[in-house]
């Protein structure tokens, strides 16, 4: 064991994010099982549904860059969509919409930041509470019934197309690139990148750990809050249930796409075809006839692999 | 004499973290609850009421062992949930009691291995788990349903000499902690793992000729023993098998820990604050159920004070 982690091809081949390769057995899969299933329409639809994971995939990589987790976007999706769907603002426009989404996870990542970089309460903990806090609050609110629908407006802009490629494919790419872009080209991605290495390194070399965290976790809440957008239009209703397994999916794309608390070298790109890949797994696990429970040990056993995939790379010398 | 009843009140120079304030907490809950409601000072009451902490109470005295050694066990609801369900497969009680505790442990070797061996983090090789288990557990049962061994019925629903069999569970539950915890030598290692662990030097116990690695993978086979002791414990008091009873369990567990004072950064806490954390939670469920709290409200409300019993406790640790 120790010999062949020790050979250098191997520990090359262990540098790549699992998600490349993940992506590529369940391409090879599809294509062998249902090749009529891959041309450019299908996939579209399949891939669009996976938008609002592969979003809050952006903001959950950034805390784990840091060192932490996020596992509140349940909570922030229900609580948007209660908004938009309960009809308490009748009459009130998108952009009315967007703002308060906007403002409602910039204030639950703030809390969140403060209460995991200036307070130091376990991020799992902080999190999860402030999830079963929220989650509780729309059920009571709501009685446990789903709400009612969401403005027609949400539901058309979600089915757009650009060019024959859905639009939220598309705004899930540009939002990645800019995500890319502030991680590798800003003094915040070098803080982010610093504070996940070793923070007390990154503390004694002035950078700003607590303020990175904080901030980490506030653009966590908003790309939750852009995520809860874009799910809410997508299913067009209001809903009690929506969203809750996304924090759990999205920390198993990040993990799968090479990110695990701290380094990285998949970045922001290995994520994303972690996302990339749930989107294929449940198109196979579908043509396959698996349903619920197979999906869940499906992602149990992707999440443990992953991990132990790390886990090895990390031991090696 | 007063000097020492504030550091137990405060928490000061003990190892066994601040469980004078929660006791506190109980003793006003039950104050309160006496003066307001008249059904709450009952007998029946209060065996109900010890028949309804008491899954709580052993899953969280699992979840107590994880966390001295500064771990986390999240597939604590989800082995409570797998339990019942292996327990309702209609085979005879010989066959399926060992099975559970052979499965339990099992998952909890798992962990062990994934978080030593494999150096995942605990919270991730546990979710995982969760979700595995999770899983098989929807397949062996997709809705509630079959019949759980009568022997199991009749040892959660008897009597003896006028007090019900939840009582002793609960006695023998806590007196095999004790003895696990403070008369064997493993208890003495958890602590000095933990401890090592919570002030940051890792190899601090194994610098003192503790097996570090082995007792970590025991502890999560202990926790999900102590899973499966709590799945028994329900599966004879629902008569049935249900994929969803253990729903939240993990996060009732961490709370109840937290509340008796244990500090999840490891090595410090102890047994019976865990107990009183779990009676405060079972009190205050028993309470808002007589106040009329709605469902929802009530797991918002457990979420809160989740949050703030950890937002008090002090820790250097930035993250996870």
């Amino acid at each position: 064991m120790a010999a062949v982690l020790a050979n250098p091809i191997t520990r090359r081949l262990l540098r790549i994010p699992p998600s490349y390769f993940v992506f590529l057995v369940l391409l090879a899969t599809l294509w062998i099982a249902r090749p009529n299933m891959l041309n450019l329409n299908i996939m579209g639809i399949f891939i669009r549904q996976i938008v609002p994971l592969g979003i809050l995939v952006l903001g959950q990589l950034v805390v784990m860059r840091v060192k932490s987790i996020d596992l509140s976007g349940g909570g922030i999706i229900l609580l948007i969509n209660y908004f938009i769907s309960s009809g308490s603002f009748p009459g009130a426009s998108l952009p009315f919409f967007v703002m308060l989404a906007l403002a409602t996870g910039l204030v639950i990542g703030l809390f969140n930041g403060f209460m995991i970089g200036v307070r130091r309460v376990s991020a799992v903990i902080v999190t999860l509470a402030v999830s079963i806090i929220l989650v509780g609050l729309v059920q009571f609110l709501s009685s446990g019934n789903p709400p009612g629908d969401v403005p027609k407006l949400f539901n058309d802009l979600y089915n757009t197309k650009f060019l024959s490629v859905p639009t939220p494919v598309l705004f899930w790419v540009l939002l990645t690139a800019l995500v890319w872009l502030l991680l590798s080209r800003t003094v915040f991605g070098r803080y982010v990148a610093s504070v996940g290495e070793n923070a007390e390194a990154a503390h004694f070399s002035g950078v700003p750990v607590q303020r990175t965290v904080i901030l980490a976790h506030t653009l966590a809440g908003l790309i939750a809050a852009i995520a809860a957008l874009v799910q809410t239009g997508s299913i067009a209703v209001g809903s009690v249930r929506v969203g809750l397994d996304l924090p759990i999916l999205a920390v198993a794309a990040t993990i799968l796409g090479g990110v695990v608390f701290g380094r990285g070298d998949g970045g922001v790109w290995g994520p994303f075809f972690g996302a990339l890949c749930f989107a294929l797994l449940f198109v196979v696990m579908t043509v396959l006839g698996i349903d619920e429970p197979g999906k869940l040990i499906a992602q149990g056993v992707i999440i443990l692999g992953a991990a132990i995939f790390y886990g090895v790379r990390v031991r090696t010398p | 004499m007063v000097r020492s009843l504030f550091n137990i009140l405060s928490g000061r120079n003990t190892r066994q973290g601040l469980w004078g304030l929660p006791l506190l907490v109980a003793l006003l809950i039950s104050l309160w609850l006496t003066v307001e409601t008249t059904q709450f000072a009952t007998a029946e009451n209060l065996f109900n009421l010890v028949a309804q902490a008491m899954p709580l109470i052993i899953a969280a005295i699992g979840q107590l062992v994880v966390v001295l050694i500064g771990g986390l066990d999240l597939s604590v609801g989800s082995v409570i949930s797998f339990t019942t369900a292996v327990l309702a497969l209609d085979q005879p009680a010989i066959v399926l009691i060992p099975a559970v505790f052979l499965l339990a442990a099992f998952i909890g070797l798992i962990n062990g291995l994934a978080i030593t061996r494999f150096n995942v983090h605990p919270i991730i090789a546990t979710l995982s788990t969760q979700y595995i288990v999770l899983g098989i557990t929807r397949i062996l049962r997709p809705v509630s349903g079959g019949t759980v061994p009568e022997i199991v019925i009749d040892a959660v629903s008897g009597s003896f000499l006028g007090i019900p069999y939840p009582v002793f569970w609960g006695i023998v539950v806590i007196l095999a902690a004790w003895k696990l915890l403070y008369g064997s030598r493993y208890g003495l290692h958890l602590f000095a793992i933990g401890g090592g662990i919570a002030s940051g030097a890792e190899s601090a116990a194994r610098n003192f000729g503790v097996s570090d690695r082995r007792n970590i993978i025991l502890a999560y086979v202990v926790c999900s023993c102590f899973a499966a002791v709590a799945g028994v414990f329900l599966a004879g008091r629902i008569v049935s098998g249900d994929p969803n009873v253990g729903l939240l369990f993990e996060l009732d567990t961490v709370t109840a820990v937290a509340l008796g004072g244990t500090q999840l950064s490891g090595g410090i806490g102890g047994l019976h604050g865990t107990v009183i954390g779990a009676l405060v939670m079972a009190l205050l469920a028993n309470g808002m159920n007589l106040a009329n709290v709605s469902p929802f409200v009530q797991t918002a409300i457990k979420g809160g004070i989740l949050l703030a019993v950890v937002g008090l406790q002090s820790r250097k640790k930035m993250g996870l």
